[in-house]
């Protein structure tokens, strides 16, 4: 990239909103970006109240959901403007949009909602998720700039499933696409994508917090431990049924479930019913620091994932020194790697989890100790946060150096 | 005994659900009075006994619905409302919408207030106050898993429970459920949900070459759908030949992508609610009617595809051992296992033809025995009429 539009090159990152301040990753690949010269601009749906304070600029659209008569307004606001000061902009992205077949309510919809995007100047447009581009597919080519889109596990494997059809358009045009693991490559390639317009940039966690401690201490019960969203693709039922086979063989444990969500009550209701409610605390949502805390007190850390990108959650135990038991849902297998930095094993098979657990268990000290360190070795060597700055920064086409 | 009563059943919505309705119906055949109060949802037609004091759920239908039986009860019964209002201000959180629900309740003074849902027991201990009998019924999730995750609502009920004067459990299972929230055993009544008589049925083809199974319910957790999937991975990888029909399990992205995780996208069809005669055709095409549940009290659908002469096999949750014996009139598994479903799949689909008939045929004796109409009307009719036995 030799001429840029602003005096930096510049990206403008697409989001819902802006990332709060518990959501690390988008704060962090923002600050790793301006530390590496870009200028970054945020796009985003809406905006809430504490997003006063965020590091970069930030376009927010309209919110049409405002009444009748306001969002009129709203609308001629918007027309004015596409008619007045972006009208090359808003001809391309109206001319691109017919070209792929939309209807023409559709189409002046459409440059109504994304005249937002217009008043700046970008070298990339990147969407933060895969559904954020679905109708915008044109915007980054009407404003003369590159477009990325990064997938996350639901946007690539669940939404085409929810909206079938969903990324015809967008798989027909010049993106580069970011994902989580090898095997989302290989799943956006299954899409006809080429291999060389997908980049896998791993996610990545902050090594010097999550730093293995020597207090890892446990009395007769096996500790265990999950931290993850109560939702069903995080595979907990799977995980308590495994948890009722390990009690039906007399081995005395207790798991905490950090994290909260609809299924809380669907969780509670199974473990009642399996016996083992005594046996789990559910903490609910914990900040940084405790959930740090928690997990110094816990020898296994369980992630049987229905699906999963890749889950920040795993790195961050194996950085900790706790031995992982993860599914073998996408990415996880490549998150943890089979008998070298924990265990991997198939998913939705509640027995074979809980004969792992069990096995690993019973595995001689030096034995758990080695993977540990493996463990720990590969997440602060591979999965640190100046290596992922510096894969974005080759993302966008710069060699430059962090 | 009174001779005439005059009941409340409370659902909170008009229409309500179609084993309340079918209640409603029943209930004014018997010559009593029926009050329906709550939040008017479609205009319903009911026999000349039953009367609707319901409102739309708009701020203009709502206001006048206030102001209407505020004016009432100030012209003629301002003592009682003054009462009702200080019970209501001590323990309302929406005190307005509070008075809108309750003030028609207090001006018709029914003299059985029968709430169907039991998170709502709370909002109406009140009316005993007023000397109007408080009978609860005792359903699926209210009972037997809101409270455990629930903790607030587990002391709600152990405060309000010993309260209620009659209980209206559908099976004996959730019945002694409740009494673990201090619901008193002698005054828990079971009363079994009825079917109308008197359908014809349908003579039952033999099994086809490809098993036929179907389940009926929304997408919600608790039917299970999950383990039934699992079931169904199984007896793909046996090279048994089955289709598999989940109706009301369109939209949910878990069953969609456990398909499509599992390969099962041909042999299994996941199809929108549907009408009530569709869901009835579609159970009678079926060799196997699947409940997979975790929770139930009863479910209405079996006993529906027991009069049908369909196949049921369900797993053994709250009261479904009170309608099924296993290999007598359908089968049974227990909850949570998806290989005893497969295994039990497979052993129904090696049953000789002549040997299903029988099975059908007790179901449907079944059905005719112990969940008509009939039965289920003078049973409840009967609980209300023994709350004034004492005031004959």
């Amino acid at each position: 990239m030799t001429k840029h539009k602003t005096e930096k090159p510049s990206i403008g990152m697409v989001l819902s909103t802006v990332p709060k301040y518990s959501e690390t990753f988008f704060r962090n690949k923002i600050k790793g970006l301006q530390e590496a010269g870009f200028c970054v601009v945020l796009f985003v749906d809406y905006v809430h109240a504490d997003a006063a304070d965020f590091a970069c600029k930030v376009v927010a659209g309209k919110n049409f959901n405002v009444g009748f008569f306001k969002a009129l307004w709203y609308s001629f606001l918007a027309i004015s403007k596409s008619l007045f000061v972006h009208p090359k902009r808003s001809y391309r992205l109206y001319a691109l949009n017919k070209k792929d077949g939309m209807s023409l309510k559709k189409n002046i919809r459409s440059i109504i909602l994304n005249q937002f995007f217009f008043n700046e100047q970008v070298d990339w447009l990147h969407f933060g998720f895969g559904m954020l581009a679905v109708t915008r597919e044109n915007v980054a080519a009407a404003m003369d700039a590159k477009m990325a889109v990064s997938f996350r596990g639901y946007d690539l494997y669940l939404s085409p499933l929810k909206h079938p059809g969903c990324y015809d358009v967008l798989f027909t045009k010049a993106v580069k696409y970011h994902v989580l693991s090898q095997e989302m490559q290989q799943e956006l390639q299954d899409y006809k994508i080429a291999c060389n317009k997908i980049q896998v940039i791993t996610p990545a966690i902050d090594t010097h917090f999550f730093t293995a401690s020597k207090r890892n201490q446990y009395g007769n019960v096996l500790q265990l431990a999950t931290v993850a969203r109560l939702h069903w693709k995080k595979g907990f039922v799977y995980t308590l049924e495994a948890l009722a086979l390990l009690k039906k063989k007399g081995i005395a444990f207790h798991y905490t479930i950090i994290g909260d969500g609809e299924e809380r009550e669907r969780l509670v209701f199974a473990a009642q019913q399996l016996g083992i409610l005594e046996h789990i605390t559910f903490t609910g949502k914990l900040l940084q620091t405790e959930i740090k805390k928690q997990l110094e007190q816990t020898a296994i850390y369980v992630q049987y994932s229905i699906q999963e990108g890749f889950c920040n959650a795993v790195l961050e135990a194996q950085s900790l020194g706790l031995l992982c038991v993860v599914s073998n849902a996408e990415g996880l297998a490549e998150n943890v790697l089979d008998t070298k930095t924990g265990w991997v094993v198939p998913k939705r098979e509640p027995e074979a989890l809980a004969k792992k657990i069990e096995a690993v268990f019973s595995l001689p000290d030096e034995e758990k100790q080695k993977i540990k360190t493996n463990a720990i070795t590969r997440v602060q060597n591979t999965f640190g946060l100046q290596q992922q700055h510096k894969a974005f920064v080759r993302f966008y086409g710069l060699n430059k150096e962090i | 005994m009174k001779d005439q009563l005059k009941i409340a059943v409370y659902s909170g919505d008009i229409p309500s659900t179609t084993f309340i309705e079918r209640l409603i119906q029943g209930l004014s055949h018997t010559g009593n009075r029926i009050y329906l109060f709550g939040f008017i949802k479609k205009k319903t037609r009911y026999p000349a006994l039953v009367s609707v004091f319901g409102y739309k759920n708009t701020r203009v239908h709502k206001a006048l619905h206030y102001i209407k039986y505020s004016f009432l009860l100030f012209c003629f019964k301002n003592k009682e409302k003054q009462k009702l209002d200080g019970i209501l201000k001590a323990q309302s959180k929406n005190l307005l919408l509070d008075k809108v629900k309750s003030y028609p309740v207090l001006w018709h003074k029914p003299d059985v207030f029968h709430v169907q849902w039991a998170k709502g027991l709370a909002d109406w201990v009140w009316v005993q106050e007023f000397g109007i009998k408080l009978v609860l019924s005792l359903r699926g999730a209210h009972i037997n898993y809101s409270p455990i995750a629930d903790q607030a609502l587990a002391s709600s009920y152990r405060e309000h429970f010993p309260k209620v004067d009659a209980f209206h459990a559908v099976s004996k299972a959730i019945g002694v459920e409740a009494e673990k929230y201090g619901a008193a055993t002698e005054k828990i009544h079971v009363v079994y949900s009825g079917l109308p008589q008197g359908k014809a049925h349908v003579e039952k083809q033999k099994t086809k070459t490809v098993l036929q199974m179907i389940s009926v319910g929304r997408a919600h957790w608790k039917k299970g759908y999950t383990y039934a999937l699992d079931a169904c991975k199984i007896l793909k990888a046996q090279g048994v030949k089955f289709h598999y029909t989940i109706v009301g399990g369109t939209n949910d992205i878990e069953f969609a992508y456990q398909l499509h995780d599992l390969h099962l996208e041909k042999e299994v069809s996941l199809i929108d609610n549907l009408p009530y005669a569709k869901v009835q055709a579609l159970m009678q095409q079926a060799d196997l009617l699947v409940l997979p549940s975790v929770e139930e009290g009863i479910a209405n659908v079996v006993l529906e595809a027991m009069q049908n002469k369909t196949l049921v096999l369900s797993t053994n949750c709250g009261g479904m051992d009170e309608v099924i014996a296993d290999g007598v009139n359908g089968f049974m598994v227990p909850i949570r296992n998806a290989k005893a479903i497969a295994t039990k799949i497979v052993e129904i689909v090696a049953i000789p033809e002549v040997e299903k008939e029988a099975i059908r045929k007790k179901a449907v004796r079944t059905i005719n025995t112990q969940h008509s109409e009939e039965q289920m009307v003078n049973q409840m009719l009967a609980v209300y009429q023994s709350l004034y036995h004492d005031k004959a």
